[in-house]
C-alpha cells in the first residue's frame, strides 16, 4: 500500500535573496498537515509548488503512488486543489461563483445543485445567499463560498493557505469541523493547511500532523 | 492628370509648421514635455515623406516582385516594432509575434486584393501595391498594438482569476479566453467605428486623395474606396486574431502555469 500523499526532497529558492527551502513530507489518508513558521518562510510558496502552479528546483511530489509528473497539469490540479488565501471572487451570484468550475472541460456539467444546498447549511450560512451577488459578500461569507467551491469540485487533497484569516472563532470552529466530516465522509481525502490558527487542536478526534518551515536546511 | 494636383510652395510648407509650434508653445508653457516629440515627429515627418517620394520613383520605374515584396517587408517590421513597444514585459517574443502575425495577415488580404479585386497589369504593379499594402498595415499595426496592450492589462488585472480557474485544470485557454475575447475587441473596435461612421465623419484617406487631385466625388466614393475600408477591416481582423492566438500562450509556462513575467 504506497504512502497516500508524500513530497519528497522538495527544493525552492525564496525571493531575490535566494534563500533555498528544502522540505520532504508526507499525510495519511484523512488527515491534515499544518505547515507552520514566520512570514516568509515560503508556506505560500510550497502549496502553491504542490498544487504546479509554480516549478521548484528539485523534488518530486507522489500521489497514492504516483508521480505527479504522471499526470497533466490539469489533472493534477483537479486532484490537488489549491485555495488561495484570497480566493478570486468571479462576476455573477454565488451560484454562478460555485458553478464556475464545472464550466471547464475537465468537469463539465457535474455540478450538483443539492450537494451546494446541503454545503450552505453545513456551513452555516443561509441558503437564500445562492441568488446573492457574489461580491456584495461580507469577508466572512466569502471566505466559506470560497472554500465551499474546492470542497464540491470534490478533489483529493485540499491545499488552504489560511483559511480561517477573515472569520471569527466561532466560525472558524464550524469551518473546522466542516473539514473534518469532508475528510471523514469519504477515502482518499486528505487537506494540507498553512494557518496561524491553533483552533484544529480544539476539535477532538482529528488526525493532524505538523510541519515547521524556519531556517534553510532545517526540514 | 497632374492639372488637379492642389500644388503646395515651399512658403506654404514653412507656414504649416507654425501650426505645430503653437501646439509646441502651448505644451511648453503647461510643461506637457510634448514639444520634443512633436518636433522630432515633425522633422521625421518632413525626411520621411521627401526621401519616399524619391525611393517611389525609383520603385514604381523598376516594378520588380522582389524588389516589392523585400520592401513591403520591412514596412511590416518597422510596424511590427512600434506595434509591441507599448508591451516591453513580453521581450523578443513580441517582437517576432508582432512582425509573422502583421506580415502574414497584410501579405493574405493585400494579395488577394491586388490578384482577384483590382487586378492591375502585372498584378504587383509598385504603384498600387506599396500604397494598398502601406494602408493595411497602418491600421493593423494600431489593431496589434491596442490588442496586445489590452490582453497584458487584462490578464495582470484578472491575475487572481485565472489562477483560480488553472487550480480548478482550466486549460491555459479556458483561464484566459474572456481576456483574449477583451483585447480581440479592444483591436477592432477603431476599424468597426470607421466602417459605422465612414462617410459621415470621415472621409477614407484615399477618396480624400483622389478628391484633392480634382477626382469626382460619386466616382471617388466608389467601388476602390469600399474595398479598401472591407480589406483594412479583414486585414486588422486576421492580425489581430492570429497575434493574441499565438501570444496567449506565452503567457503561461510549460506547466500551464502563469509565467513569472506576466
Amino acid at each position: 500500500m504506497p504512502e497516500f500523499f508524500k513530497f519528497d526532497q522538495i527544493e525552492y529558492h525564496m525571493g531575490a535573496a535566494g534563500r533555498t527551502v528544502k522540505v520532504s513530507s508526507d499525510l495519511e489518508e484523512g488527515s491534515i498537515l499544518v505547515i507552520k513558521g514566520p512570514s516568509g518562510a515560503g508556506k505560500t510558496t510550497l502549496l502553491r509548488i504542490l498544487a504546479r502552479l509554480l516549478e521548484c528546483d528539485k523534488g518530486q511530489v507522489f500521489l497514492q503512488g504516483q508521480n505527479w509528473l504522471s499526470f497533466t497539469p490539469q489533472l493534477w490540479r483537479s486532484k490537488i486543489n489549491y485555495l488561495a488565501q484570497k480566493p478570486a471572487v468571479f462576476n455573477g451570484t454565488v451560484l454562478d461563483n460555485l458553478k464556475k468550475p464545472f464550466a471547464l472541460k475537465i468537469k463539465k456539467d457535474m455540478f450538483n445543485l443539492d450537494e451546494a444546498i446541503d454545503g450552505l447549511r453545513e456551513l452555516s450560512l443561509n441558503e437564500n445567499l445562492i441568488h446573492q451577488d457574489a461580491r456584495t459578500l461580507s469577508g466572512g461569507e466569502t471566505a466559506r463560498i470560497t472554500l465551499l467551491r474546492p470542497i464540491l469540485f470534490k478533489p483529493n487533497i485540499l491545499l488552504l493557505d489560511e483559511p480561517f484569516a477573515s472569520l471569527d472563532d466561532n466560525s472558524a470552529r464550524s469551518v473546522m469541523e466542516f473539514l473534518k466530516r469532508w475528510l471523514e465522509n469519504e477515502t482518499g481525502r486528505g487537506i494540507v493547511m498553512v494557518t496561524h490558527n491553533d483552533i484544529y487542536k480544539d476539535i477532538s478526534g482529528i488526525k493532524i500532523q505538523e510541519l515547521e518551515l524556519s531556517e534553510p536546511g532545517v526540514n | 492628370m497632374d492639372a488637379g494636383v492642389i500644388p503646395i510652395s515651399n512658403t506654404q510648407l514653412a507656414l504649416s509648421v507654425i501650426l505645430v509650434l503653437i501646439t509646441g508653445v502651448i505644451s511648453a508653457a503647461l510643461r506637457l514635455e510634448l514639444l520634443k516629440p512633436l518636433l522630432w515627429g515633425t522633422v521625421r515627418t518632413y525626411l520621411q515623406l521627401t526621401l519616399i517620394g524619391y525611393a517611389l520613383t525609383y520603385i514604381f520605374n523598376i516594378n520588380n516582385l522582389i524588389l516589392i515584396i523585400v520592401i513591403i517587408s520591412l514596412m511590416c517590421l518597422v510596424a511590427s516594432r512600434t506595434a509591441v513597444r507599448g508591451s516591453p514585459r513580453a521581450g523578443r517574443y513580441s517582437m517576432l509575434l508582432g512582425f509573422f502575425s502583421l506580415w502574414t495577415s497584410t501579405f493574405l488580404v493585400g494579395t488577394i486584393v491586388m490578384v482577384l479585386i483590382i487586378s492591375p497589369e502585372p498584378w504587383y504593379s509598385a504603384r498600387i501595391a506599396i500604397p494598398i499594402f502601406g494602408m493595411i498595415l497602418g491600421n493593423s499595426m494600431n489593431g496589434i498594438a491596442l490588442s496586445l496592450e489590452r490582453l497584458f492589462s487584462e490578464v495582470k488585472s484578472k491575475i487572481s482569476e485565472i489562477e483560480a480557474l488553472l487550480s480548478f485544470g482550466a486549460s491555459p485557454w479556458e483561464s484566459v479566453r474572456d481576456c483574449v475575447k477583451e483585447a480581440l475587441r479592444a483591436g477592432m473596435t477603431p476599424t468597426i467605428n470607421s466602417l459605422m461612421v465612414v462617410g459621415l465623419v470621415s472621409l477614407p484617406g484615399m477618396m480624400t486623395g483622389q478628391i484633392l487631385a480634382g477626382a469626382d466625388p460619386q466616382q471617388a466614393s466608389r467601388p476602390l474606396p469600399v474595398v479598401v475600408m472591407l480589406m483594412i477591416a479583414a486585414a486588422v481582423a486576421i492580425g489581430c486574431l492570429m497575434l493574441v492566438l499565438l501570444y496567449y500562450k506565452k503567457l503561461f509556462t510549460k506547466e500551464d502555469a502563469i509565467a513569472h513575467y506576466v
